[in-house]
């Protein structure tokens, strides 16, 4: 059975779905749509559960998130560059916030029409988009098949662990300042990373699987593929409450960190959303929010005192925020390119 | 022969907005790849061959893409010996379950690739299905690593591509006549004699369109390879990816796409001329 449309019934409903689109929009930002860009676990989580929420009620407009990797935003963005964005909202790690500022990808931050920027702690402020917040990471482990915890990244090696070891590809912050770390422990440093690939070859015969994404990287724990590996604060906290058997310790090496931040991207469709959805991630209500489990996220707000597992894992003040170790990333990014190559050459089956 | 020729002499008009679409959206965009693939570096303008000597010249390279063939040669093979005697019992089976039988062939291709190879995930990892129920049949103390290793891609490559190589060999071996076989057996030819000499020749032209489906699919199965396999086991599409995304060279992952599509068409090239070839030894017959 055909389903018959004469043509004059065709062209009526044409028109009318023209005029539809032409129908003026509704002055409030009620109706429209934000597109913003999150990065996989916990960020996407807490974007989407409490973030979103929050702007809707503040603007009336909705969000709708793409979801990747601050490297993979960056060759979008430079894909786009000259027309619109494909997003509004880049959520970058700290590497990649001085690139994407070089290539003219995100725009300065207009500080002044962001009434919650003035709350941050001014190594939180920044004229490219504020931090919203720092990532730790340290050690993650399956506390039903390890009993005793591990104390520092050696562990990784150790025999005991043979095929239990989970890393994740240099594509990720999180590989990649793992990387950073390790090599600076066995004595090497931005300049030369020849120490940490050697550990990383010895590392190999424990090392059961490497995520070729994060997501991949949440699933090795979810079906226990993997007992021990090097992982987020945040993301243990998050998979913890979901009932999968995950605890975060802090090497005796100490944590590692690097702050996150929101951007406006250059040639933005709806730029005053933009600045209001950054605006609410700074918000004091909302950052106390994610503060709680299970995002556990770290506030940037001198408003929001320190609570929770944060207090009793990574820092008790935000003077112990800034004695977290971070690296050199003017000197580790022009290398990003051959570090993978290696990664890739080296860290082969 | 000579009606349908002329027939197509003046049907061409009707392919026109299927060329429009593929100069469009195929061609167009395969020329800026191609050019984007000529730049000596990041925004140069001139024009040097300096990626493809970058690519051809390091062996890492070449074992990926060497890699990348035999693994969907060998995904192709399991589809072949899995899915040619399913499409055997769906040409065979009564009018009224074969529409079943290919319903539940094409099952796989209506869930998106991506919950079906988190669901493979689950069941070929560590504390998955499989090696639970290996061990509870006493048949291994340890679990057997299946998931990120090249045999867990291939099995699941083959799964989810099988759709590919059963339909155009059903539809070769519901074309069958039946008379054929009985002849054959008249003839004094036993089962295995029949079938190598009479269906498998004439299921050919099937066979080879099968193949050359599977084989382009597995190949490039980006979500799959990376999902499956991880990082440790580098296939071409990751490779591009990594090189266009994490490293940001796009003129070398310009390159190296160039070079695996061409790659890719090579082996359909010659699957289809042995295609070709078994026609032609089946019309002389």
């Amino acid at each position: 059975m055909a389903i018959e449309v004469s043509r004059r019934q065709f062209l009526g409903a044409g028109a009318a779905a023209g005029l539809g689109a032409m129908l003026p929009r509704g002055v409030r930002a009620q109706g429209k749509t934000l597109v913003v860009a999150t990065f996989p676990g916990t960020w996407n989580e807490a974007h989407r559960n409490l973030l979103a929420p929050y702007f809707k009620k503040r603007t009336g407009a909705s969000v709708t998130q793409s979801i990747q990797l601050a490297t993979e935003q960056l060759a979008k963005l430079e894909a786009a560059k000259g027309g619109r964005p494909p997003f509004d909202v880049a959520i970058l790690d700290e590497p990649q916030v001085l690139d994407a500022a070089k290539q003219g990808l995100i725009a300065e931050y207009p500080a002044a029409k962001s009434p919650n920027y003035k709350d941050l702690f001014p190594v939180y402020q920044d004229k490219w988009g504020p931090k919203i917040s720092l990532q730790v990471i340290g050690i993650g482990y399956n506390p039903n098949k390890i009993k005793t915890p591990p104390t520092s990244y050696d562990d990784l090696l150790s025999p005991a662990y043979k095929g239990r070891v989970g890393l994740t590809a240099l594509n990720s912050q999180l590989g990649m300042a793992f990387l950073a770390e390790l090599n600076r422990i066995k004595g090497g440093n931005e300049g030369d990373f020849d120490p940490g690939f050697a550990a990383l070859k010895a590392m190999l015969p424990n090392v059961g699987a490497v995520a070729a994404n994060l997501g991949a990287y949440a699933t090795l724990w979810q079906q226990e593929q993997v007992d021990i590996a090097p992982y987020n604060f945040n993301f243990v906290q998050t998979l913890k409450a979901k009932g999968v058997p995950v605890e975060f310790v802090v090497p005796q090496t100490g944590l590692v960190g690097w702050t996150t931040s929101l951007h406006l991207t250059t040639n933005a469709v709806e730029p005053d959303l933009a600045v209001q959805y950054i605006d609410s991630h700074l918000a004091a209500d909302m950052q106390s929010e994610m503060e709680k489990p299970p995002y556990d996220i770290i506030p940037t707000n001198s408003k929001v005192p320190l609570a929770g597992a944060i207090t009793s894992t990574v820092a008790k003040t935000p003077a112990d925020l800034s004695k977290i170790r971070g690296f050199d990333w003017t000197k580790i990014n022009p290398q990003r390119t051959a570090l993978i190559e290696r990664f890739n050459r080296e860290i082969r089956m | 022969m000579a009606a349908a020729a002329s027939a197509s002499r003046d049907d061409w008009p009707l392919a026109l907005p299927l060329a429009a679409l593929f100069i469009a959206f195929f061609v167009a965009p395969f020329v800026v790849l191609l050019s984007l693939s000529l730049q000596a570096e990041q925004a140069a303008r001139a024009f040097s061959l300096a990626q493809y000597a970058k690519f051809f010249g390091d062996t890492f390279n070449l074992s990926i893409l060497g890699s990348t063939v035999w693994l969907a040669v060998r995904a192709t093979l399991v589809c072949m010996l899995f899915g040619y005697p399913i499409a055997w019992v769906c040409a065979r089976a009564p009018a009224r379950w074969q529409s079943l039988l290919v319903f539940v062939v094409v099952l796989p291709i209506l869930t998106s690739v991506v919950v079906r190879t988190f669901a493979w995930i689950v069941i070929l990892g560590r504390e998955g299905i499989m090696n639970h129920a290996l061990r509870g049949l006493g048949l291994v103390d340890q679990p057997v690593p299946l998931l990120f290793t090249e045999t867990g891609v291939i099995v699941v490559l083959a799964q989810v591509q099988m759709p590919l190589m059963v339909l155009p060999l059903f539809a070769t071996l519901s074309r069958l006549d039946p008379n054929l076989g009985d002849a054959s057996s008249a003839l004094g030819a036993g089962a295995w004699r029949t079938f190598f000499r009479v269906t498998l020749p004439l299921s050919t032209p099937g066979l080879v369109a099968g193949c050359i489906l599977v084989f382009s699919a597995c190949a490039t199965a980006f979500v799959t390879q990376t999902l499956i396999g991880g990082a440790r086991l580098v296939y071409m599409p990751l490779h591009i990816y990594q090189q266009a995304i994490g490293a940001n060279n796009w003129p070398f992952a310009a390159a190296i796409s160039i070079v695996f599509t061409i790659a890719v068409m090579i082996v359909i090239y010659a699957l289809n001329r042995t295609g070709r070839a078994s026609k032609a030894y089946g019309d002389h017959r």
